[in-house]
């Protein structure tokens, strides 16, 4: 698999700040990868980097194997981004935004504009400053979406979408997904959204990559939640290697287990009967918070499964 | 609860938000109100010399629409007759911009929901903007009253001064009122605003310039003008502007009883769903800022117009020598046969340096695409920095010289018309006029290399380089006569299409030169900066 985003040890400080501190992104092409961190981590300015706006202080970038930097617009022709934050221009019409955006970057699909305009139901007629924060990112979204190019890059492009609209933003990534050349980096917040749409993840925190690789590899690392209800009392699960968080009420239990023991501990629990069961995969939630609620940690713990 | 209440907090509120606004309207009124006195102490010191300046007056139909037809050869009345209204306008337009910032524009930004979600009546908003405006410009009015009753002029008059220009601020707080329910949003607010103000402002000096005095009585602004201060006083005419604000104001609460909260009573024009003539960043940029380059247009042709309007004035001057030739003589220091050429010099430089502030602005709108983030949009497409940042620079070139180009068709054909030739004067405006677009451009450049070099101060910069170019150069100085220009600004070096001497291209050269040097090393370096 090619690569259309290949990043190593960026660094990019502005005055005192490290903004990125080392980070690493290495998104395949044809992938859909989510790229997540909490607010300040860095996600936007990587982002920023890549589309050549910020110059790096250190490390390499490559986009579409060429240099963000240096062959900033042959690149950009070749790909579409939606800012987190859209502003456009209060005098100009969302009909007319798109219309410029997409001539910029060099054609539009016109069959694809209406469809996606019908299917987002904006009215392309509204002059931008009575657009709400919604349909001003629907229309970065059209512009984007409706452009024939290799790789889209979106920055939080849903959080002033509605549920229905974020359905069907998610059903039009799909359909990117699905063409199979295309590229998407998905940055969010949503993490249902990720869970979703993405094929592989990186997480970021402080400017720094602290998890990359596919759902399943990520989730291997981490912990699977059980409920059991039991035959007998649970004598010397606490005992076992793996085992956290165990809670006791009468024959149920509940705990957490590192994926790697849950095999001995599964084995135990049939041993001393087993009535009901419900196991749960951790959720990227909860991958995502055991990363952010650590304090004063490096976080420098690198999975490359799943590649 | 009653539809107001709350009121009263929400006046706190506008207040407070006021604080850093009204009061230099305030004092622009004032000391308006002084620099007229002190203008007319010190060009018309003297009896005669009132009655000289009376004599031209009489024979001027520019200067009659300046102040009005009746006039003393009195400090108190020349002085008001020198402001030209322009005190009632400046009370007229402070009023438009407080009351639709209170009213409609806080409903744009959600706020006035936040509002009108507590425990506020429907009509406290409106209420708490039209007591607010009405304050400041009572305010504004009896300062301007107090302060000339202490420099010494007549109390009674000085009054009815400063309530002629209280009410003025009231008419129009009642005319930005109505417009705030009509408009969909505020821009559109004060357009309808300061529309009717404008036509009123010139319906009372076409009524002056005219002697057409029944118009006077149609425009808001010719009420106050008709209260006649320091002369026969009449009071009613205060009464009349105070119903009409009154009549407005109760006009706009019934329309906002009859409209939802962020509603107008205009439809809110859509704008078309498709572009074909937006295709590069030049016609973008073309499409953004050609409202602004029409407003300077208009506004250059104004300047123009009223210029080449006053050069009869010139020629009177000549034919009939008098001590007032003599004290402009002196300040322009030049001989009387070159009387003409001279001041239709003076009128160009005064526009180039006004035209110099054009490419300013046109800097700064390429920060505020910078910080909005509308520039990175258009960075992420095929656009490179430095095609995005030509767009602008040819429509801040193209439409500097336009600017320039509008001035000395205006002037010079007016100019001709009046007193001159059309086949040699014309020319001879225009050939002066486009000598000072370099030296714009200049200005321009250099703003736009602290643009790319200091992006965070480039504001700051850029309004110093062009208060610094406009104070050096060869208007202000003289005016006051305190020096002849500086080398250090770029005007110095632009051509006198009227002096005798024959135009030198060196100068021009140099400075199309120092002019390409800023323009290529700030585009070096914004293409080296990050970006945003």
């Amino acid at each position: 698999m090619s690569e259309a985003i290949s990043v190593t040890g960026l660094v990019k400080t502005f005055g005192t700040t490290r903004a990125l501190d080392g980070l690493d992104l290495v998104v395949g092409t044809g992938e859909v990868h989510g790229f997540l961190g909490p607010n300040g981590a860095g996600k936007s300015t990587t982002i920023r980097t890549l589309l050549g706006m910020l110059r790096a202080d250190a490390g390499t970038a490559r986009l579409l194997g060429g240099d963000p930097w240096t062959e900033a617009a042959e690149l950009h022709r070749r790909l579409a981004y939606v800012p987190g934050d859209v502003t456009l221009w209060p005098q100009l019409s969302g009909g007319e935004v798109i219309d410029l955006l997409g001539r910029l970057r060099g054609g539009l699909d016109e069959h694809r504009r209406a469809e996606l305009l019908e299917r987002f139901d904006l009215d392309p007629r509204k002059k931008s400053r009575t657009y709400s924060k919604g349909n001003r990112q629907k229309v970065a979204l059209i512009a984007a979406l409706a452009s024939d190019v290799e790789l889209l890059i979106l920055d939080e492009p849903t959080t002033g979408l509605d549920p229905l609209m974020e359905e069907v933003f998610r059903e039009a990534v799909r359909e990117e997904q699905r063409r199979g050349d295309r590229t998407v980096l998905l940055s969010s917040h949503i993490l249902a959204e990720v869970e979703e749409l993405c094929d592989r993840v990186t997480i970021i925190k402080d400017g720094r990559t602290v998890e990359s690789g596919t759902l399943a590899g990520l989730r291997h690392l981490t912990r699977t939640s059980v409920q059991a209800d039991l035959a007998a009392p649970a004598d010397g699960l606490a005992g076992l290697p793996g085992v956290h968080e165990l809670r006791t009420e009468g024959s149920r239990v509940w705990f957490d287990v590192d994926t790697a023991d849950l095999d001995p501990v599964l084995r135990h629990l049939a041993d001393l009967g087993v009535r009901g069961l419900v196991s749960r995969p951790p959720t990227l939630e909860e991958l995502f918070l055991r990363h952010y609620d650590r304090t004063g940690g490096s976080g420098g713990r690198h999975a490359g499964a799943g590649r | 609860m009653s539809a107001l209440t709350g009121t009263g907090h929400l006046a706190r509120l506008a207040l407070r938000r006021e604080r850093a606004i009204a009061p230099w309207w305030i004092l622009l009124t004032v000391s308006l109100a002084l620099t007229m006195v002190a203008y007319v102490n010190k060009n018309m010191g003297t009896y005669e010399l009132k009655l000289a300046y009376l004599d031209i007056i009489r024979d001027n139909a520019f200067l009659q629409g300046l102040g009005g037809r009746s006039v003393e050869p009195r400090l108190e009345v020349l002085a008001t007759w020198r402001s030209g209204g322009f005190l009632y306008v400046a009370s007229a337009f402070a009023a438009v911009m407080s009351v639709v910032r209170h009213t409609r524009a806080e409903e744009d930004a959600g706020r006035g929901e936040l509002v009108r979600s507590a425990v506020v009546g429907r009509h406290a908003q409106l209420a708490a903007a039209l007591l607010v405006a009405a304050g400041s410009s009572l305010l504004g009015g009896l300062l301007t009253a107090v302060v000339l009753i202490g420099i010494g002029l007549e109390p009674v008059g000085s009054l009815a001064y400063g309530a002629a220009v209280a009410v003025a601020g009231w008419v129009f707080a009642g005319v930005a009122a109505v417009a705030a329910q009509l408009a969909r949003n505020a821009r559109t607010a004060t357009t309808i605003g300061l529309s009717v103000l404008a036509v009123s402002y010139v319906m009372r000096y076409a009524a002056d310039a005219s002697g057409q005095d029944w118009l006077r009585y149609l425009s808001p602004i010719g009420w106050s003008h008709l209260v006649r201060p320091y002369q026969d006083e009449r009071w009613w005419m205060l009464g009349i502007s105070a119903l009409a604000a009154a009549v407005l104001a109760a006009g706009a609460h019934r329309l906002l009883a009859r409209r939802d909260l962020g509603a107008g009573l205009l439809p809110e024009r859509l704008g078309r769903a498709r572009a074909p003539e937006l295709r590069g960043p030049t016609s973008l940029a073309w499409r953004l800022h050609r409202g602004l380059l029409a407003k300077w247009t208009a506004g250059v042709a104004f300047f123009a117009l009223a210029a080449a309007g006053l050069s009869p004035l010139g020629r009177d001057l000549l034919s009939r020598p008098s001590l007032v030739v003599d004290n402009i003589r002196h300040t322009l220091g030049l001989p009387a046969d070159e009387m003409l050429g001279a001041y239709s010099w003076y009128m160009i430089l005064i526009l180039a340096y006004a035209v110099a502030l054009y490419p300013v602005l046109m800097t700064l709108r390429l920060r505020a695409e910078e910080m909005s983030g509308r520039a990175e949009a258009v960075q992420a497409t095929a656009v490179t920095r430095l095609r995005w940042a030509a767009g602008h620079l040819v429509v801040t070139g193209l439409g500097t010289t336009a600017l320039m180009a509008a001035a000395g068709l205006v002037f010079g054909t007016l100019y001709s018309v009046l007193v001159g030739d059309l086949a040699t004067d014309l020319p001879r405006f225009l050939a002066g006029a486009l000598g000072a677009v370099p030296a714009a451009w200049c200005v321009g450049a250099l703003c736009l290399l602290a643009y790319a070099v200091l992006p965070r101060a480039s504001a700051a910069i850029c309004w110093a380089v062009w208060v610094l170019t406009a104070v050096l150069g060869q208007v202000a100085g003289p005016l006051y006569g305190q020096w002849g220009g500086s080398p250090l600004e770029p005007f110095h070096y632009i051509p006198n299409a009227f002096a005798a001497t024959p135009v030198a291209a060196g100068p021009v050269l140099a400075l199309l030169a120092v002019t390409a040097l800023l323009l290529g090393g700030a585009l070096l370096a914004l293409r080296r900066r990050d970006f945003g």
